[in-house]
This record gives structure tokens, C-alpha cells and sequence, in this order.
């Protein structure tokens, strides 16, 4: 006991199993060492992703591989993605299919693996809450020994859609039996900001907006919320007391309607630190009230109670752009 | 002797006539009835609550007996009057309405919160992504 009680055997051992702790987080690791895609593709075209993973192990186990990624809900890619991989412990190309939505996720408290990969993942930094993670889990279940390095190399085929969008893709790898049960347990890889050259509004992920729509996906006959937030950019409205909507819809019908008075109607609510908010229905926002006749788009301002003061898209005096459509 | 028999005798007729035949009719599931004007307490777009946000409070559709009418419209699955029923009257799962030539079904709940009966409807009235849950309470 006495030699315990010597700081510097106690030195030693404090240090013996600092480092078999370290020995063991090293040893279970999951990483994506690198990825390469093209910084851009156009509308309509697949991205070829590469992953390049390492799997580090301290003690043999048999598994799943599971590759998930983050993409914008609008390319509906669930269904259309192809992964598939090769790696250091099996021959050829291994295929991978979708984990159906619902099925549980090990160690995920009953959370599927679209749920627990938001929770436990996030975002990746995209400003606009309309993304989604698609998971995958190998064909095949992989025995894998002890103390060993491993690598796989998996490849993806991303569908897109003509939509112009910029979005910070995500990518996650971990296995069927420990899930995303602690941060060696899996690797993560968020890129820069993607650009898929589309047609029509650029729906930006990736940088602050002075005006967002939510939902980004709806109709004239939908309740639209129009955020403002002051604070991204310099614009003339960041110190504004009151904050009115000017727009301008135009209908199916081919004219137009502005409505740009400041008044109860158009004032938004004020959510502090220069957020601003407001929930319209477009159809009687710009008094539509014929059945027939719908709003194909709106374009809008931010001005102050005089209207003579106007933000428009960057801050300047070109208007926002709204266009109504679905998915 | 004499006296065990007469106990005996006195708690086998206690036992015999305590007996009585257990009713196990099932009360009968009343007929789910909404007659009346119901306004919007709570409104929901693709789980985010709307209700202090957008103006909902001068809404109101009124049943009656096969026909409905609604006032100050806001997005709902119909916005002009017509006719309405349940798939079932009892068990009701989904609530028809159709006005003209159009039809709308909905997926219907019917709770009672607080003592008060709900009805619960979840429909999408622009695009077919966002879903709207609204709970309706009848007015006194």
C-alpha cells in the first residue's frame, strides 16, 4: 500500500490509464478521412460523391455499414440515390439500400435513423429547415477482428432536380450495432456550400437571408410565413421601430394586385434582435377571391411606416421573390 | 350438532341468494354528434403552432343536420358551404364534406379535453406537403 500511496507510482498510473482510454476511444474509431465531389453540377444532374472511411477496432465485431447523407428535401432522393462501396475487408463492389423511414436505430431510444441522425447530427449549418438524411445500411453484415485498421471507399450518386440550389452537403458513417452512441462510434463530414445551377429562385442553405418564406414549398392557398431579419446585412430597415410588407402578387390570370400600405394588415411582429415576422394568407392578403384565379408569384418589400424607406433582396431595391409551387 | 346444521344450512341459503346474474351488456357507443358552431382553438402547420400567429378567432363552420356553412374563411380543407358526413356515425375515422362537384375528406379525432368535445381535423389545403391540424370546440 505504501508504494500507492507514492505520487509518483500514482503519476504512473494515472498515466497508464489515461492512455488505455485513449488506446480504446482510438481503437473503435469511424472516420471519413476525406470526400471528394465537384464543387457544382447543373439541374437535373447526379453528383458522384467518394467517401473515403477509416474503421479503427479494439475488439472483433460484426455489423452493418451505414452511410447517411444530408440533402434538401426538394431532390426527393430517398428513393433515387445509389450507394454502394469497397473496402479492405470484402471483394468487389458491396451494395447498400435504404433504411425504410421508422425503422429504429441501435442505441437510438426508438428514434429511426433520419430522427436520430437531426437529433444527434444536425443541420450542418444549413439556415433553411427543409432538409432531410437519408440512411443506408450495407446488404451484407461485415465481421471485422480486433485491433484492426480497416478502410472502405463508398461511392454515392446523388440525383438532383432543375431547382436552383445552394445547400452544405452531409455525410455520416457508422454501423448497425452502435449506432451514433458516442462520438468514436461514427464520423461525420459536412462540405462548403454545394451549388446545383437550376432555374428559377435560388434557395440559398447556405448564407443568412434578409427575407426568408416558410413553408419554402406552398400555395396561395397556404398560411406563409415571411421572415425579415435585420441583423444578416446592412440594410436601411436595421434600426426601423416598425417594419410593413409591400408586395405585388400576380395571378394566373396574367395582372397583378399590389398591396403596400402600412397598416395592421402588412405591420410584422417584432421577435427582438431585428427578427421580424409575419404570417399571411396570400389569397386574401392580395384579395383574391375568385376560385379560379390563383397567385403564381409574389414580389415583395420591407419598408418603414412612411413607405419610403424599401429593403428589397441583398438590401437593396430589387424585390424579394416568392413563387408559389409544390414539390 | 344440531346447531352446526342450522348455521350451516343458514349460510348456504346467504350464499344462494347473494348470487345475481352479472350484467355484461356493453354500453352502447353514442352516435358522434356535431351540430352546431365550432370555432378554431388550435392550429397547427406541419407541427408548428399557428394559432396566436394568424388570426383565426372570426372563423366558423356550423353543422347541421347533412350541411355545413362556414364564416371569415381561413385555409381549411373546404371554404364554401355544402354538404358534410362521417364514414361512420359511431366510430367515425374521416369526415366528407362536398360542396358542388368538389369533395374533401379529412382524417378526423374526436376527443374530449377538459370535459369539452374536440374534433380534430388534419388536412392540406395548398400544396400536399404541408399539413395543417386544426382543433375545433363547439360554442356554447
Amino acid at each position: 500500500m505504501k508504494y500507492f500511496k507514492s505520487t509518483k507510482i500514482q503519476n504512473y498510473l494515472v498515466r497508464i490509464l489515461a492512455t488505455m482510454i485513449v488506446v480504446i476511444i482510438i481503437s473503435c474509431s469511424m472516420t471519413i478521412d476525406s470526400v471528394v465531389q465537384p464543387p457544382s453540377v447543373n439541374g437535373g444532374e447526379i453528383i458522384p460523391v467518394t467517401l473515403n472511411v477509416k474503421i479503427e477496432t479494439n475488439e472483433g465485431q460484426t455489423s452493418k455499414l451505414m452511410i447517411a447523407v444530408l440533402v434538401p428535401k426538394i431532390w426527393k432522393a430517398s428513393q433515387k440515390i445509389k450507394a454502394s462501396f469497397t473496402s479492405s475487408v470484402s471483394s468487389g463492389p458491396q451494395q447498400m439500400t435504404l433504411i425504410p423511414a421508422g425503422t429504429a436505430a441501435p442505441k437510438g431510444n426508438g428514434l429511426d435513423w433520419p430522427a436520430y441522425l437531426a437529433n444527434k447530427i444536425g443541420n450542418g449549418g444549413n439556415l433553411i429547415n427543409d432538409w432531410e438524411w437519408i440512411a443506408f445500411y450495407s446488404n451484407a453484415d461485415y465481421a471485422l477482428g480486433g485491433n484492426k485498421t480497416e478502410t472502405a471507399t463508398v461511392s454515392l450518386q446523388i440525383p438532383t432536380t432543375d431547382d436552383n440550389v445552394a445547400f452544405k452537403l452531409g455525410y455520416v458513417v457508422a454501423n448497425s450495432t452502435d449506432g451514433l452512441s458516442g462520438t468514436d462510434r461514427y464520423g461525420s463530414y459536412f462540405t462548403g456550400c454545394f451549388r446545383v445551377n437550376g432555374s428559377g429562385d435560388l434557395i440559398d442553405f447556405c448564407n443568412p437571408q434578409l427575407a426568408t418564406v416558410e413553408p419554402r414549398t406552398s400555395q396561395d392557398n397556404d398560411i406563409v410565413t415571411i421572415n425579415f431579419d435585420a441583423g444578416v446585412a446592412t440594410n436601411k430597415l436595421e434600426t426601423s421601430s416598425a417594419i410593413y410588407l409591400c408586395g405585388k402578387g400576380f395571378t394566373t390570370r396574367g395582372d397583378s394586385v399590389v398591396v403596400c400600405a402600412a397598416n395592421q394588415q402588412s405591420k410584422l411582429t417584432s421577435l427582438g434582435a431585428g427578427r421580424w415576422r409575419m404570417d399571411i394568407w396570400p389569397r386574401q392578403f392580395f384579395m383574391q377571391t375568385n376560385d379560379t384565379t390563383h397567385l403564381t408569384r409574389i414580389e415583395y418589400y420591407f419598408t418603414d411606416i412612411t413607405g419610403n424607406v424599401k429593403v428589397g433582396y441583398g438590401g437593396g431595391n430589387t424585390p424579394f421573390v416568392f413563387t408559389f409551387k409544390c414539390q | 350438532m344440531k346447531k352446526f346444521i342450522g348455521i350451516a344450512s343458514f349460510l348456504l341459503l346467504l350464499v344462494g341468494f347473494s348470487c345475481k346474474k352479472e350484467n355484461t351488456a356493453t354500453p352502447a357507443e353514442p352516435v358522434k354528434e356535431i351540430t352546431g358552431s365550432w370555432r378554431i382553438i388550435k392550429a397547427l402547420r406541419n407541427g408548428t403552432d399557428l394559432t396566436t400567429r394568424f388570426d383565426f378567432s372570426a372563423f366558423r363552420i356550423k353543422f347541421s343536420d347533412g350541411n355545413y356553412t362556414i364564416e371569415n374563411p381561413v385555409p381549411f380543407i373546404v371554404n364554401k358551404p355544402g354538404t358534410w358526413k362521417f364514414d361512420d356515425p359511431v366510430y367515425p375515422f374521416n369526415i366528407s364534406f362536398r360542396t358542388g362537384s368538389d369533395s374533401a375528406t379529412s382524417a378526423i379525432q374526436y376527443p374530449v379535453v377538459g370535459g369539452v368535445r374536440n374534433l380534430v381535423v388534419s388536412f392540406s389545403p395548398g400544396c400536399q406537403s404541408n399539413i395543417y391540424e386544426y382543433t375545433l370546440q363547439k360554442e356554447n
